[in-house]
């Protein structure tokens, strides 16, 4: 059944993006996010994924286009107020783990939450908690310097939904692992996201990546397209009689 | 060229500092003019003169730090991957930044010159009626190369400052992350063996490589941090596969001594455990498994570098300063024993700073800290080396200056101008090498910041930890300075 679309938490109407260098980013991009759900952005390097996530997490101002969040116009707020939606409602994962390098693994997942104002003692709690779901729970003490790559970017995916935002904006996640661990930090990242209801917009190049999510909005030359890539082309007897013949 | 190119297109606030520099190496310049023209007006008394040039490596040691931090930030002089593919690499880099102090220093001595013939009235007669006609030897001619020789000073001595400090290190093979504990004499560890008192000792941890024996050991260490971590590797384990669970504690790495040792070459390599070679071979093991343990290279980029534990050299720091200070207490006024206390008391300052600052930050972040105090003294702990080196220079300068305000006020021998021109001319070279170290730490720390703005902390916040971190400098940093002039003046005065 289609979801009705007043179920929309977050929408985007013919957003255009051009960088400060006026180099084009976005053209007339339309996007409609429900509740609950996890869409990939995928397409190739330089068409616009990240541009796409940045305007849409509001870390950028919008100019041109219209953002709407839970029917708050996110092209007309300002950037404290933007600041503190991004506080309060979205999380952001880094294509590589941006911690803190100061604080231990369990500070930096507790660091959003304190940053909303959660006690020390509770903000622990559910850090440690986090982390234990990640598998990186007995490593909690380390500073990041002490943590594996993949180790440290499960730490930044426990950060992002330690504070069990509403949009959990992820750019490239898996980006610079290798299979394996990526398709283990991928996993947790969506099946946390099911279970507690957490929004989930990803961009990939990967396809693979992209086959996790329940929906996918290609991205090209920063236009979103129906088909990312052609079809194949199927086997015409032409092909076959020519590869025979050589 | 590139330099110039370099030098040229560069934002104002760098441009401000390389001036900086500028002035600094003109006021040590004129400093050292003013000694050769008090050479030239009293050739008979050649010790005074010495000893006034003697006192000139105070402002010209100022000067090159200043250099050296002013080289640190500059962004022109900055690894970066675009010149490094046209072969603009770190050595290159290198000399572009010792090249760029030397333009400053020189433009500076340029300028010394000038104030110098402007002065001695060479150019358009003498101003100020002759008023320092005596100090630069007004009306005697002045010897070309010694003057040469003197204003070359300051830009050589930044300059071979620069080159030293920005080397490019090959980054070597990974140091083990922690100390080791083996059997007496196994293997020639009795040389690595940490005896007590090590950790204090100076220079304990700057010399530190790893020797040949130094490698199992870190492989079979890090194979029993994996199985501490998360039994996930194959292959038996000796510490926690006996049944007894890893503590938290001894994911650390360190074995307890009292633990009885399996058969090995350092205590730690599990016999059953794949050979080095084994298992570092040429086909790269699935991930997870005990694969290859140990790093193959340090840290390349220094952004990233693990920071460095608490800084060695407070005890060491804090025995010098009061040796110094009981030199002081114990020696005659008019003898060199003062003097020997002084540079006893500056090198304790400047060796206990770090230690003092990295003991501030802990103190701001401990007892259940919140989000603030965390950022706060978590960040001063980790700058702890690189905002205390130029803090403890500027307590000693400051703590000198007060002591010797104490010590001069009313007596005979009153401040003299060019007395007053170096004293002033060490305390802004400090002042400014401190604030340039706060930039360095800004401009390393900027991804980091970046970072926390993404996750939507406030930049008031931010701007908080500064200030929070600034006070807690000053609150602490302050009074032990006026203590320590105090106790300095504290003999002269009684």
């Amino acid at each position: 059944m289609e979801a009705p679309p007043d179920n929309d938490v977050l929408w985007a109407r013919s957003l255009h993006f051009r960088h400060p260098d006026g180099s084009p980013g976005l053209a007339g991009v339309a996007l409609a996010v429900r509740d609950g759900e996890i869409v990939a952005v995928t397409g190739p390097r330089g068409s616009g994924k990240t541009t796409l996530l940045r305007c849409l997490s509001g870390l950028v101002p919008v100019r041109h286009g219209e953002v709407w969040f839970n029917s708050t116009p996110l092209h007309t707020l300002g950037p404290m107020r933007r600041e503190q939606l991004r506080r309060e409602r979205f999380s952001w994962i880094d294509p590589a783990p941006a911690l803190v390098p100061e604080l231990n693994a369990w500070e930096n997942v507790a660091l959003p939450l304190m940053l909303r104002g959660v006690g020390r003692r509770r903000a622990k709690v559910a850090a440690l908690e986090w982390l234990v779901r990640l598998d990186v729970g007995d490593k909690c003490r380390n500073r990041p310097h002490a943590l594996q790559q993949a180790e440290r970017q499960r730490v930044s995916i426990a950060r992002a939904l330690a504070t069990a935002p509403t949009i959990l904006f992820a750019d490239e996640p898996t980006a610079p692992l290798h299979r394996g661990d990526r398709t283990q930090v991928l996993r947790t990242l969506t099946s946390a996201a099911r279970s507690h209801g957490i929004t989930v917009v990803l961009a990939t190049h990967d396809p693979e990546t992209a086959a996790q999510a329940d929906r996918s909005v290609h991205l090209l030359d920063g236009r979103s397209v129906r088909t990312l890539h052609l079809p194949d082309v199927p086997d015409t007897e032409g092909r076959v009689a020519w590869s025979l013949s050589v | 060229m590139v330099a110039l190119r370099l030098t040229r297109s560069a934002r104002p606030a760098v441009q401000l500092r390389r001036l900086l520099v500028a002035a600094a190496s003109a006021g040590t310049g004129f400093l050292l003019l003013s000694c050769l023209g008090y050479a030239l007006n009293h050739p008979g008394s050649a010790s005074a003169a010495a000893l006034r040039l003697a006192w000139c490596t105070v402002p010209l040691a100022a000067t090159g730090y200043l250099a050296l931090a002013v080289a640190r930030t500059d962004p022109g002089a900055r690894p970066r991957p675009g010149l490094s593919a046209v072969g603009l690499g770190p050595a290159r880099l290198m000399a572009v930044s010792a090249l760029t102090t030397a333009l400053s220093c020189s433009l500076g001595s340029l300028l010394a010159l000038l104030v110098f013939l402007h002065l001695r009235g060479d150019l358009t007669g003498m101003p100020f009626d002759g008023a320092a006609a005596d100090v630069l030897a007004a009306g005697r001619h002045l010897p070309g190369p010694a003057t040469l020789t003197l204003l070359a000073l300051p830009p050589a001595v930044a300059s071979a400052a620069v080159a030293l400090a920005l080397r490019p290190k090959d980054p070597g093979p990974a140091t083990p992350a922690h100390r080791t504990y083996g059997r007496f004499g196994a293997f020639g560890h009795s040389v690595a063996r940490e005896t007590f008192g090590t950790c204090a000792r100076f220079g304990a941890r700057l010399a530190r490589r790893p020797t040949p024996a130094d490698e199992p050991t870190s492989l079979g260490r890090s194979e029993g941090l994996r199985q501490s971590a998360g039994g996930r590797t194959a292959g038996a384990a000796p510490v926690g596969a006996d049944g007894t669970p890893s503590a938290p504690g001894s994911a650390t790495g360190i074995q307890p001594p009292g633990t009885p040792a399996p058969a090995g070459a350092t205590g730690l390599q599990p016999p059953s455990a794949p050979a080095p070679g084994s298992a570092t071979g040429p086909t790269p093991p699935p991930p997870g498994s005990a694969g290859t343990p140990a790093p193959d290279a340090d840290w390349s980029d220094l952004t990233a570098k693990p920071p460095r534990e608490a800084p060695a050299g407070l005890p060491w720091g804090i025995a010098l300063l009061a040796s110094g200070l009981t030199a002081q207490a114990y020696a005659d006024r008019s003898s060199l024993g003062v003097l020997a206390g002084w540079l006893l008391t500056t090198t304790g300052l400047v060796l206990a700073a770090p230690g003092l600052t990295h003991v501030c930050g802990w103190l701001l972040q401990s007892t259940r800290p919140g989000a603030l105090r965390l950022l706060a003294g978590r960040v001063l702990m980790t700058e702890a080396t690189r905002i205390g080196r130029p803090l403890g220079v500027v307590c000693a300068v400051a703590s000198a200056g007060f002591a010797m305000t104490t010590l001069y006020t009313g007596s005979a021998p009153a401040f003299g101008p060019l007395t007053t021109f170096g004293t002033l001319l060490v305390a802004g070279c400090t002042v400014a090498t401190l604030v340039t170290a706060a930039v360095e730490t800004r401009q390393c720390r900027a991804g980091t910041t970046a970072a926390l703005l993404r996750l939507g902390a406030p930049a008031t916040l931010l701007r908080m930890a500064v200030a929070i971190r600034a006070a807690a400098l000053l609150a602490f940093f302050g009074p032990l300075t006026l203590g320590v002039a105090a106790l300095a003046a504290l003999p002269v005065t009684r």
